[in-house]
């Protein structure tokens, strides 16, 4: 009997430790990069050049920033742009049509979005 | 020999007859037959990585019983409907011409039943449910349409991304018909946690308080 056990035991922690890291990878958001998610929740109306020009644009009453436009994001503090991104654009005093995406993403993965805009329009935030 | 092939016609017409009262078994193998699984997930669950969604040719069926209403689904598989203007995944669907992005084409879905089986696919259909969804949820109620509109279009923008039939979005489903086509019960399951039904759905996630939702299905049905 203990000799079946022991064998048994062992392949049921290996499972259980490969349950929890399929686990985890399923709901870490940043499992995901940067740019993959800026492609799928931000292009429909930034677009894939990022200077707002999505296909959602044409039918929004305010445009969409241009992230690669450097004296415009240079402006925002890189607070603003976490705050605008978790929150929408109504908590840091813009247009409801950017919607806020801190049901869909954790702060690690904001934090990373912010970063990558940075990247885009090659500007630092504002002190 | 007249004879033995007008009993053989009878038994044959008496076969689905018999089938009836199990309609969804043979709706399952028309299902199979017409490989709507090809294109659709018909088992779940649903895409959990963005690799994996930029891959889905079709929405997932595994759900069309706790999302669909039945007599929308027996119309739409016998001659579909455009229902996502930019496509299943909108970002498999972008022309872009300079920085300014635009959709290119759009597939329709393939389903192209008679009346008789797109009853008998819709009624399998309907069996498949998730188990966790309320029933009974959605309350109507009195529509309130001018307080809806604020909240949709003034205070949420839901129309940036969605058609509510004056040109909006083009990125997600159109909502006008979404009364004809959606469970209320299951709107307002979408609407509270659409995580919940697709992990990668590019719709964000709101608080909204058991008044706000009701208010906002009720205008839906509507539409
Ligand atoms: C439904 C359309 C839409 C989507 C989707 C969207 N945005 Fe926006 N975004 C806008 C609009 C419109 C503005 C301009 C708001 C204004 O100027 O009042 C904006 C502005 C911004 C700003 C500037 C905020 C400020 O304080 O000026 C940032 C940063 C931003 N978006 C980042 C993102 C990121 C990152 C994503 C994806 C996670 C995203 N947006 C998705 C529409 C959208
Ligand atoms: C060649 C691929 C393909 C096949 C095969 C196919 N479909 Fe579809 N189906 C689609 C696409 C693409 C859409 C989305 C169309 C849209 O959004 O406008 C769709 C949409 C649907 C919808 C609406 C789903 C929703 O969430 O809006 C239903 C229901 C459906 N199909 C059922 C079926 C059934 C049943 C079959 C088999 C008889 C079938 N489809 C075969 C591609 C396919
Ligand atoms: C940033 C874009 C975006 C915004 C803004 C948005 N949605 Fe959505 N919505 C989506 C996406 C993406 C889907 C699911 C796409 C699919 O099934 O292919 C969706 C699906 C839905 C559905 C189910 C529709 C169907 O036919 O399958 C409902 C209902 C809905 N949204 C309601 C709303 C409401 C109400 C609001 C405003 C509070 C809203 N949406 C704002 C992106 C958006």
């Amino acid at each position: 009997m203990r000799k079946i056990m022991k064998p048994l035991a062992a392949s049921a922690t290996a499972m259980t430790l490969a349950l929890g890291t399929l686990l985890l990878s399923a709901t870490d958001a940043r499992a995901e990069s940067a740019a993959d998610n800026y492609k799928l929740y931000c292009v429909q109306c930034h677009g894939s050049a990022g200077t707002g020009k999505g296909i959602n644009a044409p039918f929004l009453s305010v445009a969409p920033r241009n992230h690669t436009n450097a004296k415009d994001m240079g402006e925002l503090s890189d607070d603003n742009v976490f705050k605008a991104i978790k929150e929408g654009g109504v908590a840091v005093g813009k247009s409801t049509q950017m919607p806020p995406f801190g049901g869909l993403l954790n702060d690690a993965a904001i934090k990373d979005l912010v970063k990558h805009l940075r990247g885009m329009c090659k500007c630092e935030g504002k002190k | 020999m007249r004879k033995l092939s007008r009993i053989m016609a009878f038994m044959i017409a008496l076969v689905p007859a018999l089938g009836a009262p199990v309609a969804f078994a043979d709706g399952k193998s028309l299902v199979a037959a017409n490989k709507c699984g090809d294109c659709h997930k018909m088992a779940g669950p649903s895409a959990a990585t963005i690799a994996e969604v930029l891959k889905r040719k079709a929405p997932d069926l595994f759900y069309a019983g706790s999302k669909f209403n039945k007599e929308w689904l027996v119309g739409y598989l016998q001659k579909p409907t455009v229902v996502r203007p930019g496509g299943v995944v909108y970002l498999n669907n972008i022309k872009t011409a300079g920085d300014t992005d635009t959709v290119g084409s759009v597939d329709k879905c393939a389903s192209k039943l008679s009346a008789g089986d797109a009853a008998q696919v819709a009624d399998y259909l309907m069996t498949l449910k998730d188990a966790s969804m309320k029933a009974g949820a959605f309350k109507k109620g009195e529509i309130k349409s001018a307080q809806a509109r604020r909240v949709l279009f003034k205070e949420q923008a839901c129309d940036a991304c969605h058609d509510f039939g004056k040109g909006g979005g083009l990125s997600c489903p159109t909502m006008v018909g979404a009364g004809a086509r959606l469970n209320p019960d299951w709107m307002y399951s979408f609407i509270k946690d659409p995580v919940h039904w697709d992990p990668k759905v590019w719709m964000a996630k709101r608080d909204f308080d058991e008044a706000t939702l009701q208010l906002i299905v009720n205008f839906l049905v509507t539409q």
